[in-house]
């Protein structure tokens, strides 16, 4: 009878392949990666078959919460050398706040502080009014503040010419892409740089009203951001 | 002397458990995955008429021609907060016509649904497009060249003033929920709808809803 040697195997596993596995994939990750923007309120935005990606650079999103409140986004050129991020964010706020003043005086002055907390701020929408305060907040509180009493006000104004605050805000956003070549302001009025953003359960009028106050400010243009939706080839 | 001190040198094993260094790098990876956005949000384009009053004669010249209008409507709840229970209705030219009535109609792909309405009214165009989907299936053309002949073969049937095409106007209430006010648009897209509009209620609408609904506009 032939007696079966068992071999004895050592359980130590050779960890180097593992180790180079995970650090590509690490690799991949952080490469590929954008960050999740951080939003006062998570909307679900409706499917549509559409396969145009939002573009990722050269944006205004605008948001549109459920309860209809508005927020805005800005995203600056890729080539920081055009338009960097931090420039747009900087001087869409200086204008806006300067048109603002010319109508409302009395406003307290921006500091430097505020203006480059505000260039840090991906999603803002809070009245004017409040806009200094809300730049002097802590982080936390500011969320708190956005989520509770923000929101851009939006309501047409009833004398003609009159802008809002929204408009303002577009206006602005014009202005600032307008100084930069007549190719980027072209690209604006051709309607890739704006996107809507609004929940799939949302009423139309909430959409409506933003819809309105673009075409006002001459921004017939826009994209409606929505989630893929796969359908099947029909006959 | 020296000899000896060299050969009781202890041997070190160069090989370092790798164990910790995986550990922290799969803890690293869920990280990157729990906090990144893999998939871009799509977009749809959408141009609204400018709000100038050049746009009155294009508007009638339409109006005359064979339009459907769809008109969207929804309940809200209490809060405002969300649209449920929509609706979908529509009406051939221009609804000021004897009998004009608002009839029902469902989104889907069925025949008598959205999907088949606008394609049965659509057929001459999508004729041409599934010709060219067929050789872009094949291989016989690129994305970009079946995108353009689509586009081109669309500009063709707006042209041609006698072509039997479905020009759709889209008018959602306010209390419409979006994400049909999205779908539709989206059906367009589908059917290769080449003229359609986002517009608000007139008058005429708000007559004929009334009718079918039995309670005006904007009332509960």
């Amino acid at each position: 009878m032939g007696k079966v040697k068992i071999k004895k195997k050592s359980t130590v596993i050779d960890m180097t392949a593992m180790s180079d596995v995970t650090v590509l994939l690490l690799t991949f990750f952080m490469l590929t990666s954008t960050f999740l923007q951080k939003e006062p309120v998570q909307v679900i935005t409706p499917p549509a078959t559409s396969e145009n990606k939002v573009p990722d650079e050269k944006l205004v999103q605008v948001l549109i919460a459920p309860d209809g409140k508005v927020y805005m986004n800005l995203t600056g050129a890729k080539d920081s050398t055009q338009l960097s991020t931090e420039a747009f964010r900087t001087e869409v706020l200086q204008y806006a706040y300067e048109k603002y003043g010319e109508t409302h005086p009395g406003m307290p002055k921006l500091t430097v502080k505020q203006t480059k907390e505000f260039s840090k701020i991906g999603t803002f929408g809070v009245p004017m009014k409040d806009l200094t305060k809300w730049l002097d907040m802590p982080l936390e509180k500011r969320d708190e503040f956005l989520k509770e009493k923000g929101g851009i006000p939006i309501a047409m104004s009833v004398k003609e010419g009159n802008r809002n605050e929204f408009q303002t805000w577009l206006l602005a956003v014009k202005h600032v892409m307008g100084s930069r070549g007549e190719e980027m302001g072209r690209e604006l009025i051709g309607g890739k740089c704006i996107a809507i953003k609004a929940g799939q359960d949302s009423p139309f009028s909430h959409v409506q009203m933003v819809m309105d106050n673009l075409q006002t400010e001459k921004l017939n243009k826009f994209v409606l951001m929505t989630s893929l939706k796969v359908e099947e080839e029909e006959k | 002397m020296a000899k000896k001190d060299k050969s009781r040198q202890k041997k070190f094993d160069t090989r370092i458990d790798f164990t910790p260094m995986v550990d922290m790098n799969m803890l690293l990876i869920t990280f990157f995955m729990l906090c990144t956005t893999m998939l871009k949000s799509q977009t749809l384009d959408l141009a609204l008429p400018t709000n100038d009053k050049v746009d009155k004669e294009e508007e009638t010249k339409i109006q005359e021609s064979n339009a459907i209008t769809f008109i969207l409507d929804a309940t809200v709840d209490k809060d405002g907060l969300k649209a449920s229970n929509s609706k979908l209705y529509y009406y051939t030219g221009q609804g000021t016509e004897e009998g004009a009535q608002l009839k029902d109609i469902t989104f889907g792909n069925g025949k008598d649904q959205i999907r088949g309405f606008l394609q049965e009214r659509n057929k001459a165009l999508l004729k041409e497009v599934n010709k060219l989907k067929e050789r872009w299936k094949k291989g016989e053309i690129a994305d970009t060249t079946y995108n353009n002949e689509v586009k081109k073969a669309q500009a063709r049937q707006a042209q041609d003033l006698t072509a039997k095409r479905p020009i759709v106007i889209i008018k959602p209430t306010a209390n419409a929920c979006y994400a049909d006010v999205v779908r539709m648009l989206d059906e367009m897209q589908i059917s290769k709808v080449s003229t359609f509009m986002l517009q608000s209620l007139n008058k005429t609408d708000s007559t004929l809803y009334e009718q079918k609904v039995g309670h005006p506009l904007g009332a509960k």
